[in-house]
């Protein structure tokens, strides 16, 4: 039987972001109908110019001006549209992987140089652990209870019979390994050099 | 032929005389004759008609000009009375063309006894080698020669449809259905498992009219037909009554029905009511949406068809009350549920839609607010003979609302769990036609309709400017959530077209939920093995051109059972559904060869071959397994699959497919290419298509022309690459209902030939497409390179 060949669309933001190791296959970008469903409902979309909508339609319309928006870095990844938009389209992945091409071309790297101690964590201790530059922004919203949890965490752990979080010797190597063999280590150091 | 008199409407049936068969294998075996056609020069310039007719070896052989003309309808006939000929050979054009007049010239035979030979539109159009071409014909007519040799004469099948339609759902569709049948004067019996017949439509209050742009009265359209439904001497209405089993016989179904008597005689109830008055049980009430209540002893409505009280036993705490008055004695306690044995000869599928549960679109707020409504809650209360008496009341304080904001696309067009990702195609009009009532009685009470897209097809068009004019606001926008706010109601939407989020506040909110198929509709469709489409409607046969046929012979859809619809639609549906019933008892009386048949004393039950019948034809009949002869082509995907070689396709026998190969193959000279070409009637059809464009091919392709590939063996390939076929090429058309069956079968063939040493390029597979003959030649030319390549090789 003869193989049906699809044609495959030309160079496009669209067609980046369905190759995208991050993208489902059944990523409904295509088919997306403008309803502003994602919109009605993103919490940053309430609070800032952010429109998740607007932004899918530019990538489709392979409108390049999408990552000079300063707007999109104001999505914090809830998935609220992912998990209502009816054409099983995902704008915050999309968003994900816009500023995953903007970084690699080193761009707004300033806008992820906070975290980056999370990226270090993760190398060391095998767990990503807030940075400890959020350490007042939480104490701001939680108030005292938060140093308090954090004080007295190592004991309630115990109580509950739970044991230590970070990874050690071996396991904590191996974690390591792979994060360098895998050039997130690489990366991270070229985005600190950056930033 | 069927004779229809004038002072009887029933329809007899005699079948057609044929010329005797002699006995095979008798002293004098059967005669042939051979009828060549030049085809004007169409055939003859490139065929040597004199080396042609001197090759043949027939007891009679004859040039003509113009065989399919009128004067040689004369002339084959006179030949086979004067020679006594048994058996006739058309060597002429292409069966798909002429096989019919043919068979008619030769009538004394039986229409198998007359084989055609393509010499035009597979050889002459296609070849121009003149030598060549001459080498061709002689061969592809003594292949046609062979084949007819043992061909077996067969019969039409003959069967009678019972004049009966049992239609399962009552409302507008089955209504509509069993009225139209019973004018025609066939017996229907609708069967429904509510209480009441009239379904959705009854509940409505109001329907669009985009002709008089208005609202129009539902019931008061809907009673008439009722009336007429309930005084038909040709309908029979079961109410309270499911389907408990169903079985397939050759000319009508056999079902057993449950009937449930709601506890209620029903010739003895008057509807008087007096047991509703007594009855001390309070329920809410479906027919109001449970925005009133109803006792456990009740009447769905007023108007109600058949006008008896029913007990919903659910809720009946059988205090006996009702029973106590009664004067009519018509409450029973003890009365159980009736099985009823049912015949009808024709079903239709009229179960219906659902609406969809709007507890699964929770962020709409649905059951936490009382003034988040559905399009049917809002039915209700803008129906006169509602809950409010047609005011337009907020449910939580009474008030008529300031402002009324519609949803639309609740639970349709969405991907998501639980939602149906079809349109389900009336909302956009239910919504403008409430939207059309509020603001014709309620001129301050602002309405907002958020739609992704309004779809007011064709002439509906002109009723959304209508509406528009009585002022509507539109926004062009999905919300995403309704939430409550200092008392008020707020829809979170973005105005998509002005890029900017919105929180509307409202008094009232509007969902426009879904139609979703019914779970009757699901259920019917198991028990009568009805195939469903992904959505679980019920499929039709083909969307274009069989609407309203199923893929199970004489069982027909209508209305929304097989999809979202409107109720024109539906009414012309079931229309269609009772016109091919009625078509099914008029005229569904023959079916010709192909058919599979099943030798019952070889057959242990297996039901492989049920399994493999993409066409539903192959059933259990009691103890048997039966072959519905109307439903079969043929295929014979079953005979491939039978374990016990029980099955037979009648009309393309083996001796038939042995004899043509042999005889494509006979001649082949040292360094010479064949490809046999096995092509169902589609792939013929392009192979014809290649001719009428003269494109040319190699004249080492030879032309095989069979029901499927299903029918095809490995021992027939075999047969053909021992016999020195070079390569087989089979094409087929992807019919969609056998889709399995075929890529069971290429691989089979493909398993078994592989195991036999054939080089995998060898057996090759194509799919026909009858307007894409320019494929199916390249597939002829590639196949023949590829072998002369490896040859030179």
């Amino acid at each position: 039987m003869m193989e049906k060949k699809h044609k495959k669309s030309q160079h496009s933001l669209v067609r980046e972001i369905k190759d995208n190791l991050r993208a489902s296959p059944d990523l409904g970008i295509k088919r997306c109908m403008q309803c502003g469903l994602c919109t009605s409902n993103c919490p940053a979309a309430r609070h800032s110019d952010y429109d998740p909508r607007e932004m899918v339609k530019k990538v489709l319309d392979n409108n390049l001006e999408v990552l000079d928006n300063p707007d999109i870095w104001n999505c914090f990844y809830c998935y609220t549209c992912a998990s209502n938009c009816p054409v099983n389209n995902s704008p915050s992945l999309i968003n994900q992987i816009l500023r995953e091409k903007i970084l690699n071309t080193g761009g707004n790297v300033s806008r992820v140089a906070e975290f980056i101690e999370f990226g270090y964590n993760y190398v060391e201790k095998g767990v990503g652990t807030i940075p400890s530059t959020f350490f007042q922004d939480l104490v701001d919203d939680f108030g005292e209870d938060y140093p308090k949890l954090k004080h007295d965490l190592p004991d309630i752990r115990r109580k509950l019979g739970l044991k230590e979080y970070n990874l050690k010797g071996e396991a904590a190597a191996e974690v390591k390994n792979i994060l360098k063999a895998s050039g997130f280590t690489q990366r991270l150091e070229k985005l600190k050099k950056i930033a | 032929m069927i004779i229809m008199t004038n002072n009887s409407p029933q329809v007899e049936y005699i079948p057609p005389v044929y010329k005797e068969k002699r006995l095979r294998h008798s002293k004098n075996p059967d005669k042939i004759g051979v009828f060549l056609c030049r085809c004007g020069d169409n055939i003859s310039n490139i065929i040597d008609m004199e080396k042609l007719k001197s090759s043949i070896k027939a007891d009679f052989v004859a040039e003509f000009e113009n065989l399919c003309s009128i004067n040689c309808r004369r002339h084959i006939r006179e030949e086979i009375i004067e020679h006594d000929l048994d058996r006739v050979a058309i060597v002429a054009c292409s069966p798909l063309t002429h096989l019919k007049t043919f068979q008619n010239y030769a009538d004394p035979l039986n229409p198998h006894m007359v084989e055609m030979i393509n010499l035009r539109e597979q050889c002459s159009w296609v070849h121009t080698d003149q030598e060549k071409a001459t080498k061709k014909a002689i061969e592809v007519t003594r292949a046609g020669i062979e084949k007819l040799k043992n061909a077996q004469a067969l019969d039409k099948i003959i069967r009678q449809t019972e004049k009966s339609a049992a239609i399962f759902g009552g409302g507008i569709s089955g209504i509509t259905a069993a009225l139209s049948l019973a004018n025609q004067g066939i017996k229907s019996c609708i069967i429904e498992k509510k209480p009441t017949i009239g379904g959705n439509m009854v509940k409505i209050g109001k329907v669009f009219s985009p002709e008089k742009l208005a609202e129009e009265c539902a019931l008061c359209i809907l009673n008439p037909i009722i009336n007429e439904v309930i005084n038909h001497k040709n309908i029979h209405i079961m109410t309270r009554t499911n389907l408990l089993r169903a079985g397939r016989k050759a000319t009508h179904f056999k079902l057993i029905l449950e009937k449930d008597t709601g506890l209620v005689h029903e010739e003895r109830c008057i509807a008087c009511g007096k047991c509703a008055e007594v009855c001390p049980v309070e329920v809410p009430d479906e027919w109001n949406q449970k925005m009133t209540t109803r006792k456990a002893i009740y009447k769905t409505f007023p108007q109600a068809v058949p006008d008896v009280y029913t007990i919903d036993r659910e809720n009946c705490i059988e205090c006996g009350m009702c029973a106590e008055a009664c004067k009519m004695g018509a409450i029973d306690f003890k009365l159980k549920p009736e099985v009823i044995p049912f015949q009808a000869g024709n079903i239709i599928i009229a179960t219906g839609h659902e609406n969809y549960d709007l507890n699964k679109r929770p962020e709409y707020g649905y059951h936490r607010f009382d003034d988040v409504i559905s399009q049917m809650d809002l039915s209700r209360i803008l129906g006169v003979n509602g809950p409010t008496q047609g005011e337009l009341l907020r449910i939580s304080d009474g008030k008529v609302p300031d402002k009324v904001v519609m949803i639309q696309c609740t639970g349709s067009r969405d991907e998501k769990a639980d939602g149906k990702r079809y349109c389900s195609k009336v909302c956009c009009m239910i919504a403008l036609k409430h939207a059309s009532i509020i603001r014709e009685h309620y001129p301050d009470t602002e309405v907002v309709i958020c739609y992704t897209d309004l779809r007011t097809v064709g002439m509906y068009e002109n009723y959304l400017r209508y509406v528009q004019d009585k002022g509507l606001k539109l926004i062009r926008g999905r919300p995403g959530e309704v939430s409550k706010k200092d008392g008020k109601l707020v829809v979170r939407v973005e105005d998509t077209l002005e890029g900017k989020p919105l929180d509307i506040e409202t008094d009232m909110v509007v969902l426009s939920e879904a139609i979703e198929p019914s779970a009757g509709t699901m259920r019917i469709a198991r028990k009568l093995n009805v195939g469903m489409n992904q959505d679980l409607f019920i499929k039709e046969k083909h969307a274009k051109i069989k609407p309203v046929n199923t893929d199970m012979g004489r069982i027909f859809v209508c209305g929304t059972a097989q999809g979202p619809k409107d109720i024109t639609d539906s009414v012309a549906q079931a229309n269609a559904a009772a016109a091919k019933v009625s078509e099914e008892i008029e005229s569904g009386t023959e079916a010709e060869p192909p058919v599979a048949v099943i030798e019952t004393s070889k057959c242990d039950l297996c039901g492989k071959c049920r399994n493999i019948c993409g066409f539903k034809a192959v059933y259990k009949d009691e103890e048997n397994m039966a072959v519905d002869p109307m439903a079969c082509r043929g295929c014979g995907a079953c005979a491939g699959q039978c374990p016990q070689e029980a099955i037979e396709i009648k009309g393309i026998n083996d001796q038939e497919l042995y004899a043509q190969i042999k005889a494509l193959l006979s001649d082949k000279e040292e360094g010479e290419i064949r490809i046999l070409a096995f092509l169902d009637n589609v792939g013929y059809t392009a192979a014809d298509t290649i001719g009428y464009n003269r494109i040319n091919y190699p004249e080492a392709i030879r032309i095989i022309r069979i029901p499927s590939i299903n029918r095809i063996m490995s021992h027939h390939l075999m047969y053909a690459f021992n016999q020195g076929a070079d390569g087989i090429l089979m094409a087929e058309y992807p019919d969609e209902c056998m889709l399995e069956a075929h890529k069971a079968k290429i691989k089979e063939l493909t398993e078994k030939i592989a195991a036999e040493g054939i080089p995998n390029d060898r057996l090759r597979f194509y799919k026909a497409y009858a307007p894409h003959y320019r494929g199916l030649n390249k597939q002829f030319h590639r196949f023949y390179e590829d072998i002369r390549a490896e040859a030179k090789i």
